[in-house]
């Protein structure tokens, strides 16, 4: 008797977004848009969040100080990707990494690049835990993250 | 249940279209309102147990990790539950166990949804299986419709008659909900407002059918040893059950919908209700479609089966009745289906600990409070009352 | 803990059968076994409890499309997401309550099925500053492996020898999808994703379910003469911001503390037998050996290195194959779970340790392990 077969059958869902940033991400967005990058600062605890949040995890104030923090600061971690998939903001190689921005209490997460990328061992000599990084900032800058192209090394 | 629970402090969002606030700002608004009107500290909060429409109705995955921060999660257990729109009362349920299991004297329950961002049918589209009735289902309007037109047929009602009754109900609620100021609709409606309305699927009309709305809602459920310590009415668990269909919606009767009967049966017994038209004194039903509420009358023993027209036409079941029901202009006036059957539980324990302010029936003790979810697939129900 | 819960019985389903069927009939095939395997008819259940994941199935309200294939028509059964553990928590929490004597706890998931891991892990990051830089399991991993090598010195090789343990344990599990003799030169050789995990160092998508039955102490003692009882359970979530993390020790060493707390276990390394261990990337397990306190910080490499946790060592960790060999990335948490009660029933066949009287389950969820539970069991 013939084995039987299960087939596949393949779809597709598609769906439209439309995310509302609230006033903090908003205000955020528009100081990155000049060059700004600002964090809010806990009353409680006193430390620096970035980006600039309504409230803090920790404590569950809302009466945050809004305060510039610096556009430089240093690598906590980074990686190079090079694996495809669906969704992803860029195709592989690029560097992804968490920076320690000057004032900042928490890292944020972004791109470094402004580095030769054609080869790990090459990558590795050029990008450290802990390098100091400066933004490069876009020059059509639209109100979002994207606004920093990236983080290079200073 | 050997262990007891109670509800000590409630919190919503104002529902309605909130691009005013990103999701997760959305969320801490609920959440900070609960912990002030329970008086505690957001340290108290020792779990929490949180739950929404599917993550593809706002595109973030596993949303319990994007809300963390935001339900003063950081560093506690979290339990994430998920059951359509019935969810609201799944979290309250999840909840619930975490204080009766012994493991914890106060839980934080939250719930919501922000449907601008998204869109909303076409993510329920996608509850339905992709084999078989994806294509067919449109959405959660075409569900309701088929189960009205089932419902207007199984007694013989003239349809004119029981289109007057679904009518009825959405005037009732619209006025109602003036009188919550939390409401996502808040405008009056006239009969013939509704039974002039535009056709969405037939037989539903415009006015028959809830919004779909931003909003948060936000529950504290404590032990009875934190409860007591409270020095005001709490709203005590008197009873829960849950009870589901099958996934396809033709294998069973929508109409004397067994889902609906078993999962009250079950909670009246435990609350020591036998008599649900007299011992309870509000309900908030689960009602997106006026149509279905009448059905849920039945199956709730408020009325024989067949017989919920009357109810209407007497007003029983309307503000001033003996049974009032959605006194908060339930899910007709709003809607943000993630915080929905929460939100019936909260305002179910505002009723009886007589903090409903100018929506407040005079006197309430005992309370239903009833969520609905899937191509009418699930039902759950919670008693709550102010006194054990 | 007011009553106790015991685990009866364990049924799984093998990546092969999960390849060919549909998720709803797989939840009844398993479901069935289990009612089977102890002599119960559907009706004899109280309630279900089960774990999937909308976006993992494509099919939104996941539990809706095998509600009644579990056996819950009419019954009180919910749902949990995202972590199989969280089916096994929540129905431990139903059966502690008294208010149910018997609770089938159920997870499944066909990897096969889904647009890829990456695009539904980067689904988790928020719209605004997160997903844009394309943050998702495996640059995540990858970030935190970094910190963990740059502070300890943990090295490449150390976290290879997690694959070629757990992969090369997974050849005595009928049940796991990936398994073979690996060396720590295959590791390092392999291509790599995101520096410094490479693909070996990474788990492959499996379709997998498992079913297991838990009961009232009362109900226990009549079904078996080996119940396996729960002793603790702990979970905790970490902060949303990746950035506002301290991924080298974030939520579960918290987990862990309110587990062993309720079991009663002071020397983590001394009274747990084995370990099922979350590790969907290498270097995990090694940091995870930290934060569950089988050896000092910064001590994982040198834990393994000394052959600790193989399994002629004190503390085996993953006989299965863990996550590694067999990843149904929801129903792994309930899984490593099911072996745990195994090792303790003796059930476990050819990946059986021995002498095992207390065993440790964790799972994980999230990126990086923003979420994390643990789950001691006994005899």
């Amino acid at each position: 008797m013939a084995k039987e077969e299960a087939r596949i059958m393949e779809g597709k869902v598609s769906l439209p977004y439309r995310w509302a940033l609230g006033p903090v991400f908003s205000r955020f967005f528009d100081e990155i848009k000049n060059k700004k990058i600002m964090g809010t600062k806990c009353p409680k605890c006193r430390r620096v969040l970035v980006p600039a949040r309504k409230f803090c995890p920790r404590c569950f104030e809302d009466n945050l100080e809004w305060v510039q923090v610096s556009d430089k600061g240093k690598i906590r971690t980074w990686s190079m990707i090079t694996f495809e998939f669906s969704g992803q903001p860029k195709p592989p190689p690029y560097i992804c990494a968490l920076v320690d921005l000057d004032g900042a209490d928490t890292s944020l997460s972004h791109f470094i690049d402004g580095v030769d990328m054609t080869d790990l061992e090459k990558v590795r000599d050029q990008v450290h835990i802990g390098m100091r990084v400066e933004a490069k900032w876009s020059d059509n800058r639209q109100g979002n993250i994207m606004d920093i192209a990236y983080f290079k090394p200073m | 249940m050997a262990r007891r629970a109670a509800i000590i402090g409630v919190g919503q969002t104002k529902h309605g279209r909130r691009e005013d606030v990103n999701y997760v700002e959305l969320i801490y608004e609920a959440v900070k309102a609960a912990i002030a009107d329970a008086g505690i500290s957001p340290d108290d909060i020792e779990a929490v147990a949180q739950g929404s429409m599917p993550s593809p109705m706002e595109g973030v995955n596993a949303n319990h990790l994007y809300w963390a921060d935001a339900m003063t999660a950081f560093g506690k257990p979290l339990l994430r539950t998920a059951t359509c729109g019935s969810v609201g009362m799944s979290i309250a349920h999840l909840a619930t166990y975490h204080i009766t299991s012994g493991m914890f004297d106060m839980v934080l329950a939250v719930g919501a949804q922000k449907m601008f961002e998204g869109d909303p049918q076409g993510t329920m589209a996608t509850v339905a299986d992709p084999w078989f009735q994806r294509w067919f289902i449109a959405g959660a309007p075409g569900v309701f419709s088929m189960q009205a037109h089932q419902y207007m047929y199984r007694y013989n009602l003239p349809e004119e008659r029981v289109r007057e009754a679904a009518a009825r109900i959405s005037v009732n609620h619209h006025d109602n909900a003036m009188d919550n100021p939390y409401a996502h609709l808040r405008f009056k409606v006239t009969m013939e407002d509704v039974m002039k309305s535009r056709i969405i699927a037939y037989p539903t009309r415009l006015m028959d059918v809830c919004p779909s709305s931003d909003g948060a809602c936000a529950v504290i459920f404590a032990s009875e040893e934190k409860a007591k310590k409270m020095g005001r009415k709490v709203a005590w668990v008197k009873g829960m059950n849950y009870a589901g269909d099958e996934h396809f919606f033709g294998d069973s009767d929508k109409v004397v919908w067994e889902a609906a009967i078993v999962a009250a049966k079950k909670a009246y017994q435990q609350a020591g209700i036998t008599n649900p038209r007299k011992e309870l004194d509000v309900a908030e039903v689960y009602n997106p479609f006026t149509y279905q509420e009448l059905i849920f009358y039945e199956c709730f023993g408020f009325c024989d089966f067949g017989k919920a027209c009357e109810l209407v036409e007497d007003g029983v079941v309307l503000r001033g009745g003996e049974l009032p029901c959605d006194p908060s202009g339930g899910v007709l006036c709003t809607n943000p289906i993630g915080a929905t059957g929460l939100l019936r539980v909260a305002e179910a324990a505002l009723q009886v600990t007589g903090r409903a302010g100018d929506r407040q029936i005079a006197g309430a003790k005992t309370a239903l409070a009833h969520a609905m979810g899937g191509a009418c697939q699930f039902n759950g129900i919670m008693i709550v009352g102010s006194e054990l | 803990m007011t009553n106790r819960v015991a685990i009866v019985a364990v049924e799984q389903l093998g990546p092969e059968e999960c390849a060919n069927d549909n998720v709803r009939d797989l939840t009844f095939r398993v479901s069935k076994n289990l009612l089977n395997q102890v002599g119960l008819k559907r009706e004899d259940v109280g309630t279900i409890v089960s774990s999937s994941s909308d976006f993992w199935q494509g099919i939104s309200c996941s539990n809706s499309v095998y509600y009644d294939a579990l056996g819950a028509y009419l019954k009180n059964s919910s749902k949990t997401e995202e972590d199989g553990a969280f089916a096994f928590i929540y129905g431990a929490m139903r059966i502690m309550s008294g208010h149910y004597d018997t609770c089938i706890v159920h997870a499944i998931t066909k990897g096969s099925e889904i647009p890829g891991l990456s695009t539904l892990t980067n689904l988790y990051a928020d719209p605004f500053f997160q997903r844009p830089i394309g943050l998702d399991d495996v640059s995540t991993a990858a970030l935190q492996a970094m910190l963990y090598m740059n502070k300890y010195k943990i090295t490449e090789e150390q976290a290879a020898k997690v694959v070629v343990k757990n992969l090369g344990n997974a050849l005595d599990n009928p049940y796991a999808h990936k398994k073979g003799k690996f060396s720590v030169e295959d590791v390092l050789k392999s291509r790599t994703m995101a520096y410094p995990i490479k693909e070996l160092d990474c788990a492959t998508y499996s379709d997998g379910t498992c079913a297991l039955l838990l009961t009232s102490e009362e109900k226990a003692k009549k079904m078996t003469k080996n119940p396996v009882w729960l002793r603790g359970m702990g979970w905790c979530v970490d902060h949303q911001f990746f950035g506002d993390r301290d991924l080298l020790d974030g939520a579960l060493r918290k987990a862990a503390r309110m587990a062993y707390a309720t079991a009663g276990i002071k020397s983590p390394s001394k009274e747990i037998n084995v370990a099922e261990i979350c590790e969907p990337y290498s270097f995990q397990e090694l940091l995870y050996y930290e934060q569950l306190g089988f050896c000092g910080e910064g001590e994982g490499g040198k834990f393994i290195d000394k052959g600790n946790t193989t399994m002629k060592g004190k503390l085996p960790v993953n006989p299965s194959g863990g996550v590694l060999a067999h990843n149904p990335y929801v129903a792994r948490g309930l899984l490593r779970i099911a072996e745990a009660a195994l090792q303790l029933m003796g059930k476990a066949e050819k990946h059986q340790v021995d002498g095992v009287k207390t065993a440790l389950a964790h799972s994980t969820h999230g990126l990086a392990g923003q979420h994390h539970s643990v789950v001691i069991l006994g005899k």
